[in-house]
């Protein structure tokens, strides 16, 4: 007697949803190499303090391991000792002198974002210059600012500044946009004439007026300020797409058979649907950080953005407006706000491609 | 159709409503008053007597709650549409409006002129040449373009032209002996300053233009009567041309709708730039002097026209495309 198993086919699983998403983005060679890119920033940004600093990423003072470099995410975490010790963040010099067994790591570049190196803070290396002086060479790798503070550091470190803006801010857009149009699209009748209205009438206020009046109430606004305020006023496409597909995804069967055996409202939409629907939506979230990170730097580069010490790449490039000459102020900022900005663009493009089911029927 | 109108009309009126409360309410809250705002410039010739502002503050019902001094403005608006005058550059903002409108439609106009004419014929190009080398550099080149952001680029144009070369002025509308030139002179010396901003305006909506054309023609390319043009021999340009490149038009058409608003309220940031004496710049100006009355008036032109904007797009595309219909 043979086993039934035996005769069947031998049929692969069919595939997820989001491995075939994967399998049609990947086939799309720029939209991965700008996958990639934002990769390689999210690094850059999380090492910031590693690759260019004055304080050592890790050191044994007075028979303890410390982590100074940590104090540039936040000041706070600035270990006591070296304040009680009056090290007055100059680290090379004060670590030797006041205690001779100590050791440490130091970042890539011997350089700070916030301010100017004096001489001989590291051995050997001189005073940076200001100015027009300020040209790329060795010790300022993308030269230095008016004051004298380095470009490549304050670069590096604004990193983090462009990345969060575009998450953080994207990540409220998402929530509200996505629960706006997931009430419409799934309950429809009067809360989707609600929800469809309101979207319409946030469509319509000139979003640059709201957040330039927002901006203006604030006394002193900091970069989680102009995060939230973003998120809040860019929400309404990503609300139109989740409604679209809602309004599709709830006649399916999977949703039927899910109300058949008693599965709650709030459970159909948020684990059942909202799953299926993710990779489009995911589109206008992913044009969405390219804008937030286009309004940010624009809006920092008018000067309306939180005020100094702001390592934001839109706030360098603004000193490169009232100093045409230092070129290195405009190509260097200019570039990364471009790249990131054309990265997050390709992604939203290959996202598109792959997730538009029309394109694939076409054979691409 | 009648009855769609209407709705949108009420729907439109509505939000119109809801936008100026909120930024009424908005600006209302801000810190400081045009007379502390201007305190801080030293043109003694915009500062503000403090008894003079304390008129106005009664004129334009600043001393009141807020929601009280919304109803007020709105009631001159709605009976005499009065917008007031403002405080900073003491005229009408009407005067003020009409000043800065010529400006930036100088600009505006020009640029959506060239992004339309000239994206037609890269659109065509890039769609005939489809998948050939030469186009995907170009539609490479054209994507990289729509990406970068017209402050870096008009930065950067600003170094290579006016630093380096030396060729074109720095900022502004005119130069210092424009009173004395010759008509033809004046027109002269106005082009000359426009180019760079032209430039800037147009460069990222001729690439989004072509992008579009090209996206269209692809989708048009598809359908079957052009497989049948192609199959009873029209030739191949003419196919392009007449058969797909009239269909494309459609979209092409409510997209002038969606650019209305844009043409008015033309580019904070780029009028920044250079200087350029039009409603953007006067937009950020007033925010930072707290002049109201003109915050007050630019919002309701502005959301005036984004919603008109919608509107014709909507209708347009009623107009041109015999399958969509409202009622």
């Amino acid at each position: 007697m043979t086993v039934a198993s035996d005769s069947t086919p031998v049929v692969s699983p069919p595939r997820g949803y989001w491995s075939e998403v994967w399998r049609q983005f990947r086939k799309r060679r720029l939209a991965l190499i700008a996958l990639i890119y934002i990769v390689f920033l999210s690094i850059v940004a999380l090492c910031a303090p590693m690759i260019a600093g004055t304080r050592p990423i890790v050191c044994k003072y007075k028979g303890q391991i410390y982590f100074p470099c940590l104090a540039y995410f936040n000041p706070r975490w600035e270990p006591g000792i070296f304040l009680k010790d009056k090290f007055r963040q100059i680290y090379p010099k004060n670590l030797k002198k006041k205690d001779p067994e100590s050791w440490a790591v130091w970042p890539l570049v011997y350089q700070d974002p916030y301010r100017r190196i004096k001489k001989d803070e590291w051995p050997g290396q001189p005073e940076n210059r200001f100015g027009m002086e300020g040209v790329p060479d060795k010790n300022n790798l993308m030269g230095t600012d008016q004051q004298g503070w380095d470009v490549f550091a304050q670069l590096v470190h604004g990193t983090t500044v462009a990345l969060l803006v575009g998450f953080v801010s994207m990540g409220l857009a998402g929530f509200i946009g996505i629960t706006v149009g997931a009430l419409g699209g799934y309950f429809g009748g009067w809360v989707d004439m609600l929800t469809s209205r309101i979207t319409e009438v946030v469509m319509c206020i000139p979003t640059l007026i709201l957040i330039l009046a927002m901006i203006a109430i604030l006394e002193k606004t900091t970069i989680w300020h102009m995060m939230a305020i973003i998120g809040v006023t860019s929400w309404t496409s990503i609300a139109r797409l989740t409604r679209a597909e809602f309004l599709k995804l709830r006649e399916s069967e999977f949703v039927t058979a899910a109300r058949a055996i008693g599965v709650g409202e709030i459970r159909i939409m948020y684990r059942y649907i909202l799953p299926n629907a993710l990779a489009p939506i995911l589109v206008p979230i992913t044009f969405g950080i390219a804008s937030a990170i286009l309004i940010e730097s624009g809006l920092s580069f008018l000067g309306v953005g939180p005020p100094p010490p702001n390592p934001s790449w839109g706030t360098l490039l603004n000193s490169g407006r009232t100093n045409l000459q230092m070129w290195w102020l405009i190509l260097f900022p200019g570039m990364a706000i471009f790249l990131a900005v054309l990265a997050y663009n390709l992604i939203g493009e290959g996202l598109q491609e792959a997730t538009d089911p029309r394109l694939k029927e076409a054979g691409r | 159709m009648f009855d769609y109108l209407v709705r949108r009309l009420l729907i439109g009126a509505i939000t119109l409503l809801f936008i100026t409360f909120v930024i009424y309410a908005l600006i209302r809250q801000m810190p400081g008053d045009p007379v502390t705002a201007l305190q801080a410039e030293q043109d003694p010739s915009r500062k503000i007597d403090p008894a003079e502002f304390e008129r106005m503050k009664a004129a334009y019902g600043l001393d009141k709650p807020w929601p009280l001094g919304y109803v007020l403005w709105l009631g001159k608006l709605t009976t005499t549409l009065d917008l007031g005058r403002s405080f900073t550059h003491k005229k009408p903002v009407w005067t003020l409006i009409r000043e800065r409108a010529g400006p930036t439609l100088l600009l505006s106009l020009t640029s959506l002129f060239l992004g339309y004419v000239l994206s037609g014929p890269l659109g065509l190009y890039s769609v005939m040449r489809a998948n050939k080398t030469d186009e995907r550099i170009v539609s490479t080149l054209l994507y990289m373009l729509y990406s970068l952001p017209t402050f870096v680029a008009a930065l950067g144009l600003l170094y290579l032209f006016y630093q380096r070369l030396e060729w074109l002025p720095l900022r502004g509308i005119v130069s210092e002996n424009y009173e004395k030139l010759s008509w033809w002179g004046r027109t002269g010396d106005i082009a000359y300053h426009m180019i760079l901003p032209v430039t800037c305006y147009t460069y990222g909506g001729l690439a989004y233009y072509a992008r579009f054309i090209r996206a269209n023609m692809q989708e048009v390319v598809r359908q079957d009567y052009i497989r049948t043009a192609r199959a009873k021999g029209v030739h191949p340009l003419k196919v392009i041309v007449v058969h797909s490149f009239r269909n494309t038009m459609i979209p092409m058409v409510t997209q002038l709708g969606l650019t209305l608003p844009t043409l008015l309220s033309g580019s904070v940031i780029l009028e920044q730039i250079f200087t350029w004496p039009g409603m953007g710049r006067l937009f950020f100006e007033s925010i930072g002097t707290r002049d109201y009355p003109v915050i007050m008036g630019l919002t309701l032109i502005f959301s005036l026209l984004t919603l008109a904007g919608q509107l014709l797009a909507d209708v347009l595309y009623a107009l041109v495309d015999p399958r969509v219909s409202y009622s």
